[in-house]
């Protein structure tokens, strides 16, 4: 288009900051959700890519959630008619203690049936130590693990390794080296295989086996042998195919993937303020530029399709910018959600490489420029109909006019009615989502005018302040709400934004400590694992008695927990002596009695579940529970509803009894420890180390640590909304320094006058200091003003669709007081540059700017 | 029960079986091979040489005991050497009906563990053998040919084909077996799978123990590997006083 | 009181436009002088040279014994506003103020304080003869009325010399001459030292004092 090379370029060139700016708006929008999808997909596909590789031939397997199953289980599958080849596994997670390596993936399987359904590949070892299977079979502290692991850590055959285990930490011999690529390539490398019995005992696993993998016989149908495998089992297991597996964790990572995909619509969408922000300043400046090609014949489509060419190309060059951006972000972020991943949920996982999405890229690409276009849209109407012969007279052009201002304000109030309409009508679902998006749209129609009206209030004080550089900013501001506007809108959703995720995280905060303080209060915890989420080794029951023996501890309580499926959602299941559990931690029932509910689940009559889940699965008190356990359909009235934050996905409270008979399964994750009154919680605390720990791998958390803990596990989850409110502050002073650009050019004369009749430099730069001030004050106002209702609809969502976790409507109003010098200080760093521009500008210049 | 008569393989093939001419049937060429095996008990301390494609030679011992005779006896094996392998053994009930059990002990691990019918034809502990190599072949579970006649090492042959049933789970297709006209000794036996021979075993050093025509060494050739394994029985004894004590999952556990 | 020695400006452009070259003149305390010219002689450039708006490419200016040229951004900030009022021919008041915030300006500029600029700002208008317009935006009054409000803040601050250039250029011929008259008027009030730049002739002759400017150099110099 020629026009583009005539018209844009030369624009282009002489705006490069402001384009530069205009396209990082784009760029940060379509970089955020490249980066923050792709990591998670990488992360995602390392867990499916692991699953599948582990698999090898395996066509089903055969789990009961994460509690496992007796060994029995395995001839009652192999009976099967159809099943060529079922062999157990014991899958879990080891911490080595070799600095950079993290974890290590065991795999414990039996040696004899495991080669039917995968290949070891081992390597030939040169020196004629053949690796023997026998004496890999006759070895307790047999290991193969693979070359990358081998190669980075300098083990070779026979070698010694030592791996912790639930019996303290043990010698273990490399006894294979498995070449690179297939089953050595999962978990990144990291992946050792033993013996099964082996890893039972190192994992404190009883007589029980993770999983059973298994091969159908050929000809046979895979559903068909499934079905039939489902039918002996009975209800309490679950027959997947490999790939399905990665789905159950794909609904775990969900909630991420929520947050990801609301900071970069959020991202986009200032992204948009920004873009349509620039336009709307270039129409204007260009308004002469427009009249003369308009009186030169230029007709009103090709206005319009100049400005929508020129935004789609700034939005093609921003996105595929960011798109490499993002996938540079990425790498960070695999990094950081793999971390998230096994310390929220315990489940540890190496996205060695970030690979991107082509369809994630085109979507993203695509949104990129389709919002570029839509943020143009209104712009390039307004130049189209700009009438040629008033462009070309000199004055002013800036303020919206009247009819516009009204149209917005009955739009605005259209939709706010209509979104208390939604919410009126019960705002579930699709219902609550319309009512937030109407909130959002009212809030924007209404910016200008709400600018202008806070504008105005805010113009004597500021005179008042500074009788000059106050009012001309506060003036700057009423006369052009064009150039202002678009920026504001972005800063006030940035604001409201922090508003939200802030408050929701000071509405968990609260809770989780109010929770804490009545839930976890034994002074000691005993755990088998350093963090408490990850469950891959269990102890025996009689350690409990142990630490009962030791001087000082007044009552130990037993606890089990483990994620099992109820009604597809992996929830978690926690097994305790009631009894015991309530004489020292009570938490009341929000529905039901709560001496009932304790009574009955004590008795084993009745299960306590979270109110998250409550709330997801629409259960109340009195309604049949039924969970599938491996020896049968566990049915247990729900006693009551407890707040609880155990889990976000939701828990399930059993008598530990219960457990036993139905999983078959008296290990124990976590001992709690309450001490006697006087004693001393650093003294028990070593005496279990020296008497319980010199046999059996535990840590011994004291209260204080485990809430720290959990804490940090929390602000872990928080610190993604950190990400969020850097992308959209940055992105909101993209859009200060945008507007201060424009506005310091169109204020040169201004600005000139004050030199001319006695503006010193700084005196100069605080009048443009002061309208970014104002700029940053009023964005501010708005968001705070916004982002009530924003937490309103973050708190709805987090409880009708996420995590179902009831959470108390509270105003942050710290966060909003530090909200306050951090907008305002972005918007002082944002007036930095376009301050010294305005100093260093050309007097003689300005004057006779016309 | 003793109308079924079963021909041992591999090492269940170690028995001797007496000259006796008995006509052209390959099944009652094969019972009467069995037949001439016959002994209450039997016990030999096994020499292992494992040779791996690439010439790698590993060397493991096993004793070895036995009580009862085709399709209705209980063997136990246990290894003596090398140290690290000490005391693994492996506890076989044959049964005339249906397929062996068998439970392998290992001491380290303190764990005795049922062996799956899906896992017999995996390799016996790195040797050439597999699981379902030690089993003794039930007479009726096959259908059987007689080829014509061919000379091992000499001596004259009947050969014949052994096709499993359908009722049989076997990794094998079909087997050709070599009996001695001479003295109904099987002297080769070849095991074809899905791609063509898998296993080769030929029996030599032939001995009369005790009245029991028995081959003191045996080679197996793994086709597919290209590894070979040869056993020399030593200490060779029949009818050796055993109870069925010696044959449970507690004397399994025990050790020796 | 404005001393000019040698100057010369020569502006960057591609062909590197000369619009001063080395002009010397001086102009004693109170005197009224116009500078005329035709388009591009220069006289804009140096009136902005005099008042501190730019700076010089060689030579010197002294105002009230100042050298401009030794002195930092603000210090010449600082001189402008104490000794300089300047009255241009657009009037360049800002259209968001009233009249008497506009001229408040430059006091506020200075920190006055609040009810001593009240006080001058409404004193100055009625110099002006606009004390019934105090809070009139300018756009809501005539040219002649906004160059008065122009003149007022011109004045805030008594300054020693005041500056205007083509202090009439756009106001009709009857206005121009009220404006000009106003000017004579207030020199005599105040005393101050007056430069006009102008290429009406009339203006012109109505000066004690006129430097004509021809290519950046001094065509005449001549006194009634």
């Amino acid at each position: 288009m020629i026009l583009l090379r005539l018209i844009t370029w030369p624009y282009v060139r002489k705006h490069l900051t402001r384009t530069a700016l205009t396209l990082t708006g784009i760029l940060l929008g379509v970089a955020v959700f490249v980066g923050m999808h792709t990591a998670n997909q990488s992360v995602l596909f390392a867990f499916q890519r692991t699953i599948d590789r582990i698999a090898g031939a395996t066509q089903l397997q055969v789990t009961a959630g994460e509690t496992g199953f007796d060994e029995s289980t395995l001839e009652r599958v192999q009976a099967v008619p159809g099943v060529r080849a079922a062999a157990p596994v014991i899958q879990a997670v080891a911490n080595i203690g070799i600095r950079g390596e993290g974890n290590l993936l065991i795999l414990g399987v039996d040696m004899l049936g495991d080669r039917s359904l995968r290949d070891y590949d081992l390597e030939e070892d040169d020196e004629g130590a053949v690796d023997d299977p026998l004496v890999f079979l006759a070895r307790a502290d047999s290991l193969i693990i693979t070359r990358p692991f081998a190669l980075r850590n300098h083990l070779t055959v026979n070698s010694t390794l030592v791996l912790d285990t639930v019996d303290g930490p043990k010698r273990f011999t490399v006894r294979g080296i498995m070449r690179s690529g297939g089953l050595a390539s999962a978990f990144g490398g990291n992946l050792a295989v033993m013996d099964i019995y082996a890893a039972q005992r190192m994992f404190g696993r009883g007589r029980k086996f993770d999983r059973i993998d298994l091969a159908v016989n050929e000809g046979e149908r895979i559903d068909a042998v499934q079905v039939r495998i489902e039918r002996t089992l009975g209800p309490g297991f679950q027959v997947r195919t490999p790939g399905s597996r990665g789905r159950e964790i794909e609904s775990i990572a969900a909630v991420y993937r929520l947050s990801a995909n609301i900071t970069s619509l959020f991202a986009l969408f200032i992204g948009m303020f920004i873009i349509y922000n620039t336009f709307a300043i270039a129409v204007t400046q260009r308004r002469a530029e427009i009249g003369i090609l308009r009186a030169l014949g230029a007709t009103q489509s090709q206005i319009r399709r100049l400005f929508l060419t020129e935004s789609a190309v700034a939005g093609a060059i921003g996105s595929v910018a960011g798109a490499a951006a993002g996938i540079l972000l990425a790498r960070a972020l695999a990094k950081y959600i793999g971390g998230l991943l096994s310390e929220v949920y315990g489940i540890g996982e190496r996205a060695e490489e970030v690979s991107a999405n082509p369809n994630l890229i085109g979507l993203a690409v695509t949104a990129g420029v389709v919002t570029s276009i839509a943020a143009a849209f209104l712009p390039a109407r307004n130049a189209a109909r700009i009438d040629p012969v008033k462009a070309l007279q000199k004055g002013k052009y800036e303020s919206l006019s009247e009819g516009e201002n009204r149209a917005r304000r009955s739009a605005a109030v259209i939709s706010a009615l209509s979104a208390f309409a939604c919410l009126g009508l019960g705002g579930r679902g699709v219902l609550l989502y319309t009512g937030y998006l109407l909130t959002l749209i009212a809030a924007l129609l209404l910016t200008p005018a709400a600018g202008l009206w806070l504008s105005r209030l805010i113009r004597p004080v500021l005179r008042r302040v500074r009788p000059v550089e106050g009012a001309l900013a506060a003036d700057s501001l009423i006369q052009t709400p064009r150039r202002t506007s678009g920026t504001i809108a972005a800063l006030m959703l940035s604001v409201s934004l922090v508003i939200a995720l802030g408050g929701m995280a000071r509405a968990s905060y609260a809770s989780i400590v109010q929770w804490m303080n009545i839930a976890l209060n034994p002074d000691l915890f005993v755990s088998a694992t350093q963090n408490l989420t990850a469950r891959s080794y269990r102890f025996p029951p009689e350690v409990g008695e142990r630490i009962q023996n030791v001087p000082g501890v007044a009552q130990v309580q037993l606890v089990r927990d483990a994620r099992v499926l109820y009604r597809g959602r992996p929830v978690m299941l926690v097994a305790a002596d009631i009894a015991g559990l309530v004489s020292r931690a009570r938490l009341p029932a929000i529905e039901g009695d709560t001496d009932r509910m304790y009574r009955e689940a004590a008795a084993g009559k009745g299960v306590i579940v979270s109110d998250n889940l409550a709330a997801l699965e629409n259960l109340h008190a009195g309604d049949i529970l039924e969970l599938a356990a491996p020896a049968g359909m566990l049915r247990l009235p729900i006693a009551g509803v407890v707040i609880d934050y155990s889990d976000q996905q939701g828990s399930i409270l059993i008598e530990r009894t219960l457990f036993r008979r139905y999983w078959n399964d008296d290990t124990v994750d976590l001992f709690r420890v309450y001490l006697e009154p006087r004693a001393s919680e650093s003294a028990v605390r070593q005496e279990i180390l020296n008497r319980v720990g010199s046999t059996t791998r535990l840590f011994v958390l004291t209260n204080r640590e485990v809430r720290d803990y959990i804490l940090r596990l929390t602000d872990q989850w928080f610190s993604l909304t950190y990400v969020q409110i850097a992308v959209a502050v940055l992105v909101a002073v993209l859009g200060i320094v945008n507007t201060l650009t424009v506005s310091i050019t169109d204020r040169r004369r201004e600005l000139g006058v004050l030199k001319a009749v006695g503006a010193l430099r700084r005196q100069i730069r605080g009048a443009v200091w002061i309208e970014s001030l104002t700029i940053g004050f009023l964005g501010l106002m708005l968001g705070l003003a916004l982002g009530a209702f924003q937490l309103f609809y973050a708190l709805e969502i987090s409880r009708r669709d996420i995590a179902g976790i009831r959470l108390e409507y509270q105003y942050p109003l710290k966060i909003a007081l530090a909200l306050a010098p951090v907008m305002l200080g972005a918007a002082l760093v944002a007036a930095l540059g376009p301050a010294e521009t305005a100093v260093r500008g050309s007097l003689v210049e300005a004057l006779e700017y016309e | 029960m003793n109308k079924r008569r079963s021909v041992s393989a591999a090492l269940a093939a170690t028995a001797l079986m007496a000259p006796v001419l008995f006509g052209q049937d390959g099944r009652q060429i094969i019972a009467e091979s069995q037949r001439r095996t016959r002994s209450k008990s039997q016990r030999y301390e096994g020499a292992l040489q494992v040779m791996d494609a690439k010439r790698h030679v590993s060397a493991k011992r096993w004793n070895f005991i036995r009580l009862g005779s085709f399709g209705d006896s209980k063997s136990l094996l246990r290894f003596t050497e090398p140290p690290e392998v000490r005391g693994v053994a492996l506890l076989i009930y044959n049964h005339p009906d249906r397929a062996s059990d068998q439970w392998m002990w290992r001491p380290e691990i303190g764990r005795d563990q049922r062996i799956a019918l899906q896992d017999r034809s995996t390799r016996f502990f790195g040797t050439d053998f597999s699981f379902e190599d030690l089993e003794e072949r039930d007479v009726n579970q096959f259908d059987y040919k007689v080829l014509g006649d061919e000379a091992v090492d000499g001596a004259k042959c009947w050969k014949i084909d052994s096709t499993p049933k359908q009722s049989k789970s076997s990794q094998y297709t079909h087997s050709l077996l070599w009996i001695r006209q001479d003295n109904y000794v099987l002297a080769r036996l070849e095991g074809y799978g899905r791609n063509g021979l898998a296993r080769r075993v030929l029996y030599r050093d032939l001995q009369n123990v005790q009245g029991v025509w028995t081959a003191r060494t045996i080679e197996v050739f793994d086709a597919r590997k290209n590894s070979r394994t040869i056993l020399t029985l030593d200490k060779l004894e029949y009818n050796v006083p055993l109870s069925e004590s010696d044959f449970t999952l507690q004397a399994l556990r025990r050790g020796s | 009181m404005i001393q000019l020695s040698g100057v010369s400006k020569r502006f960057n452009g591609k062909r590197g436009v000369v619009a001063l070259d080395n002009v010397w003149f001086h102009v004693p305390r109170g005197e009224m002088v116009s500078i005329v010219g035709p388009s591009g002689s220069g006289k804009s450039t140096l009136l902005n040279l005099i008042g501190g708006l730019d700076r010089p490419t060689s030579g010197e200016i002294e105002i009230d014994g100042e050298r401009l040229g030794g002195l930092s951004d603000d210090n010449l900030t600082r001189l402008r506003r104490d000794k300089i009022g300047f009255i241009f021919q657009f009037f360049n008041l800002l259209p968001t103020l009233t009249c008497l915030e506009n001229v408040a300006l430059p006091l506020h500029l200075r920190g006055w304080p609040r009810r001593k600029i009240n006080e001058r700002s409404k004193e100055l208008l009625a110099l002006v003869g606009l004390d019934r317009r105090l809070d009139h935006l300018p756009d809501e009054l005539s040219g002649g009325e906004r160059q008065r409000v122009a003149i007022a803040r011109a004045l805030s601050i008594y300054p020693p010399i005041l500056l205007a250039d083509e202090p009439t250029g756009n106001l009709d011929t009857q206005t121009g001459w009220e404006i000009l008259k106003l000017i004579h008027d207030l020199r005599q009030q105040l005393g101050a030292t007056v430069l006009i730049v102008t290429h009406d002739r009339a203006v012109a002759e109505s000066c004690p004092r006129t430097i004509a400017l021809r290519d950046g150099r001094i065509a005449g110099d001549s006194r009634q």
